[in-house]
């Protein structure tokens, strides 16, 4: 078993390789053999400008400085918004009277995308980070919530009656059954807001910054630099993938009793 | 009886105009192990419920030690029909828990824990996840699970309902040598009148819906039994005339 999981995961690298290989050829060959050479910049300019920058300064900083600002922006307060929105999911999720104050209001504000309250947030906390904070904040909540209250939804019946039988009190049942229960959807939210927290600090950028992977988009489009756009493209796309492996690391670590392959 | 272990008297349940159990009234001996048999869909499982108060009795009084059963105080295992280990917990952890649960210090946990996992044979297993075992493997840590906490009173509902033939033999073996070891008073649901007289010491026959007690037959086959012997397969028929409602 664990032989063909090895040489599956093993299939999987090569597969990605190819496919990714594949997907620059065509790209290389339409924009040389095509006019889509005219509009935007081979792969081949894309990714010698993207290891160029980690030597040659975008803006004021190279590459790596960038992506450590927006780092710094999204992970501490990706963290703040994962942990309210495991506390305010379970919570909802497993008793009835949060459940009917809280998820009315959460269900309105959940489809409104984070970058859709760019103008209330400077409103509230200004043009400087405390703004940026805020969308981080509200992608990472948004989705953690919704999957944690799923995952102390789904709680199995037969489980809860048996520790009962066992003898535990409410709170034992919450602690020994709900939480661990919720974990795997807890971390199917975390994966989710993840990428949906770094994909926002791009308009988090936008509101106003001198640095970070948003920035190098942004001050790229106003200079019409479309091999600094691509290259912002590149540094968030590898960030993103990064950062979900690691994820998925954590999980693997933390959550042995369940294998999910996704 | 001078003292029965559990005693329940004229115990009646409707579900709303639905008679299921009609003033059923009978006693278990401490350290006794009855079967209940009865035709599938006589209200086995309710009967068991009732017991345990996750449904409340339309009338009737069920006492254990001569008091009114009390989930609090009572120390009532019940094993289910599903499958019920917990997922996010290995082989050992899951027979522990009822005593984790309990509040039983580490050591007294442990020893429990070794004792019966060596009887249902899983220890090499202790380490393993629940998604790493079969299904009669899950079905042994959730027996030892109820054993573990040395319950004053076992009640399993066709525990081996979903397992083959040759692995539940194997299982009812195991669940004998618990018994005797523990001195647990167990009352043990069953569609399957072979099992039924094969584990028991006492066999409670019910009649169809509205359930009421039909027999309760003394099960005095000498031990270890065999299927095939001939005063066994009197008793079995016995039972089998009794149960018939074609």
């Amino acid at each position: 078993m664990i032989d063909n999981t090895r040489r599956s995961r093993k299939h999987g690298a090569r597969a990605a390789v190819i496919s990714i290989f594949v997907f620059l050829l065509i790209w290389q060959a339409a924009t040389t053999f095509t006019s889509l050479g005219i509009l935007m910049p081979s792969p081949l300019i894309s990714l010698s400008a993207f290891f160029k920058s980690f030597i040659v300064p975008i803006g004021p900083y190279p590459i790596f400085i960038h992506i450590y600002w927006s780092l710094v922006r999204v992970v501490p307060f990706y963290i703040v918004g994962a942990i309210a929105g495991i506390i305010l999911g379970i919570t909802m999720g497993w008793y009835k009277p949060v459940a009917a104050i809280f998820r009315p209001i959460f269900e309105i504000l959940r489809p409104i995308p984070p970058i859709a309250w760019i103008p209330i947030a400077i409103v509230w906390f200004g043009i400087g980070e405390g703004s940026k904070w805020f969308l981080i904040f509200l992608a990472a909540f948004m989705n953690v919530t919704i999957n944690s209250f799923a995952g102390a939804r789904s709680t199995d019946p037969v489980l809860v009656g048996c520790s009962k039988m066992l003898g535990a009190s409410d709170w034992q049942i919450f602690t020994t059954v709900v939480l661990p229960g919720s974990v795997p959807y807890i971390f199917a939210g975390l994966q989710v807001a993840l990428s949906s927290s770094w994909a926002t600090i791009v308009a988090a950028e936008m509101i106003r910054s001198s640095e970070g992977v948003g920035w190098i988009i942004i001050s790229s489009q106003e200079t019409n630099n479309s091999v600094n756009t691509l290259v912002g493209v590149v540094a968030i796309g590898i960030v993103g993938f990064i950062l979900a492996v690691i994820m998925r690391e954590v999980e693997a670590v933390l959550v042995k009793w369940t294998k999910r392959d996704i | 009886m001078d003292n029965p272990k559990v005693k329940v008297i004229n115990l009646t349940k409707k579900f709303g105009d639905l008679l299921v159990l009609d003033d059923v009234s009978f006693e278990v001996a401490e350290k006794e192990f009855m079967c209940v048999v009865g035709p599938t869909g006589c209200g086995k499982t309710t009967f068991l419920n009732s017991l345990t108060k996750l449904y409340l009795p339309t009338s009737g009084e069920i006492l254990v030690n001569g008091e009114p059963v009390d989930m609090k105080k009572n120390n009532i295992s019940y094993i289910f029909q599903e499958q019920s280990t917990m997922p996010w917990l290995t082989v050992e952890e899951n027979v522990g828990f009822g005593l984790a649960i309990k509040g039983v210090d580490a050591k007294a946990k442990r020893e429990a824990v070794d004792e019966v996992l060596e009887i249902v044979g899983l220890n090499d297993y202790r380490k393993y996840y629940p998604n790493e075992l079969s299904a009669s493997m899950l079905q042994r840590v959730v027996i030892a699970r109820a054993f573990a906490t040395k319950p004053e009173l076992l009640l399993m509902d066709e525990p081996y309902g979903q397992l083959d033939i040759e692995l539940r033999f194997k299982l009812e073996d195991e669940l004998i040598k618990l018994w005797q070891r523990t001195q647990t008073t167990v009352l043990f649901i069953t569609h399957n009148i072979e099992e039924a007289v094969y584990l028991s010491e006492k066999i409670l026959v019910l009649t169809n819906k509205p359930t009421k007690i039909k027999k309760i037959i003394d099960n005095h086959l000498p031990r270890p039994r065999n299927v095939v012997d001939p005063e066994f397969i009197k008793l079995r028929n016995e039972v089998t005339e009794l149960i018939k409602w074609w």
